[in-house]
């Protein structure tokens, strides 16, 4: 009697020993981050890959994003490359760039159809106003003030899509009117994304892996059978809990567009970056708002889209691009999801 | 024979069970440190505390008793409670995942909540 119960209790152990043993012996991911790509933190955890050498491969895949972000940036000029700050000093002219820039660009144009607007990456005319301000607002808080209403207006005649001129067999790209500029912050991060992390799927042979760059974050693969848990941010970070919800990403890419990520403050009020097109300011239907879906460019453009405008209007808008899920956090700190959401939430 | 098979039986349980208590030493060491304290009256929600903010709470109870909450270096403790029997004040201090410490007579469950394990935030 005593030696069955002995018995059990020993399986017991060894049961328990052995479950413990087998959450010690979980590879440990490989991590890797760099501060100099897109003005942001980018992050590479790896959990699995084919063959070794994992620092080689995670800075052939720095270079590759140095490579986009140079490309990619409207705010500096590198020697020897035309990026998109040429095409903007260089506005009323063509300018030869790199395909992956007339890339990028026809993607931005395909938003602006897709997402009603909402999406323009020639908004740079007016969204340098409210850069400037938020800018010096930064560097001296007692000086800030709001870009003139009037500047705004005369800004925004300057935004249409039509001004870009993309010519594929010259490989040039010009904008027609000298005052027009490019503003792909809505797109860019997410589409270098969508690009890094499909070279680094064929060509280094990560399978299980996550990238992310600055919040837009691309699952390559999945963990272990598992999706990759990803935290949803409270927008209040001083809040006991660090994330509203915790959803499954697996071979895709997630999101958020949220106005506690940059802003600034006059007279006590906070004014955030993302600008609604139609007001011509910092667009208050919610707090943020993340999406999921497998194109990180796309889920880029759409969590921008659905920010600016109110949630009953993008929970409609959503239904025409099924292979997209959200959640909005609205200023009262409450949910609310869209249909296809929920089978992403883990907890 | 018999007697040296079971001196061998003894070495073998006692070296299980041995392996089985260091694993479960290391393993609550390296339970992961909860964040905040989350305090529920009558299985209400009745607020959330930082670990990381020291300070001192009445949490009022059902009918009309309380409980005295200190939160000081990462560690929530019931200092004081009306309860007779005093369980919650003598339970030690919590800090880890899951922990909780409990005042039945007052209803008061004070659970150490922590940052779930994540693999990447958005």
């Amino acid at each position: 009697m005593h030696r069955r119960l002995l018995c059990g209790v020993l399986t017991l152990c060894l049961v328990f020993g052995a479950v413990g043993c087998a959450s010690f012996t979980a590879a440990t991911p490989q991590k890797a981050s760099w501060l100099d790509v897109f003005d942001t933190v980018t992050g590479l955890t790896v959990y699995r890959m084919d063959g070794t050498d994992f620092y080689e491969k995670a800075e052939q895949l720095h270079h590759r994003l140095i490579d986009y972000h140079r490309l990619f940036d409207i705010y500096h000029t590198y020697e020897g490359v035309n990026n998109l700050k040429t095409v903007n000093d260089n506005a009323g002219k063509a300018v030869a760039v790199d395909p992956l820039i007339l890339d990028l660009l026809e993607y931005g144009l395909s938003m602006y159809e897709r997402t009603d607007g909402r999406v323009n990456i020639l908004f740079g005319a007016v969204l340098t106003r409210w850069h400037a301000c938020r800018t010096a607002a930064l560097a001296d808080p007692s000086a800030a003030r709001l870009p003139q209403e009037a500047a705004l207006q005369e800004a925004n005649r300057h935004t249409a899509p039509s001004l870009l001129e993309i010519d594929r067999g010259a490989g040039t790209v010009r904008l027609t009117d000298p005052q027009a500029s490019l503003d792909v912050g809505a797109i860019a991060k997410g589409y270098a994304a969508e690009l890094a992390a499909a070279y680094a799927a064929e060509e280094l042979g990560f399978t299980s892996a996550l990238l992310d760059v600055g919040g837009n974050l691309r699952a390559i693969g999945d963990k272990g059978g598992q999706p990759f848990s990803v935290g949803v941010k409270n927008p209040d970070a001083d809040a006991a809990r660090p994330y509203l919800l915790t959803v499954g990403v697996a071979n895709g890419a997630a999101v958020t567009s949220g106005d506690y990520q940059r802003y600034f403050e006059v007279d006590g009020r906070r004014y955030a970056h993302i600008i609604d097109p139609d007001t011509l300011y910092p667009a208050t239907y919610v707090r943020a708002v993340t999406v999921l879906c497998p194109h990180s460019g796309l889920a880029d453009a759409l969590s921008t889209a659905l920010f600016v405008m109110p949630v009953e209007e993008g929970m409609a808008f959503l239904q025409t691009v099924p292979e997209a899920a959200a959640v909005w956090v609205l200023a009262d700190g409450s949910l609310r999801y869209s249909p296809n959401f929920e089978s992403y939430i883990l907890a | 024979m018999k007697a040296s098979r079971k001196n061998g039986d003894v070495w073998l349980i006692a070296g299980v069970v041995a392996v089985a208590l260091l694993l479960f030493a290391v393993l609550w060491l390296l339970a992961e440190r909860g964040t905040a304290v989350a305090v529920t009256v009558d299985g209400k929600p009745y607020a959330t505390y930082p670990l990381s903010q020291n300070t001192e709470v009445k949490i009022a109870g059902v009918d009309g008793g309380s409980c005295t909450l200190v939160i000081a270096d990462g560690q929530a403790t019931v200092v004081a409670a009306t309860c007779p029997d005093g369980i919650c004040v003598r339970h030690r201090a919590v800090s880890r995942g899951g922990e909780t410490i409990v005042c039945l007579p007052n209803r008061v469950v004070v659970t150490v909540v922590g940052a779930p394990a994540v693999d990447g935030e958005v």
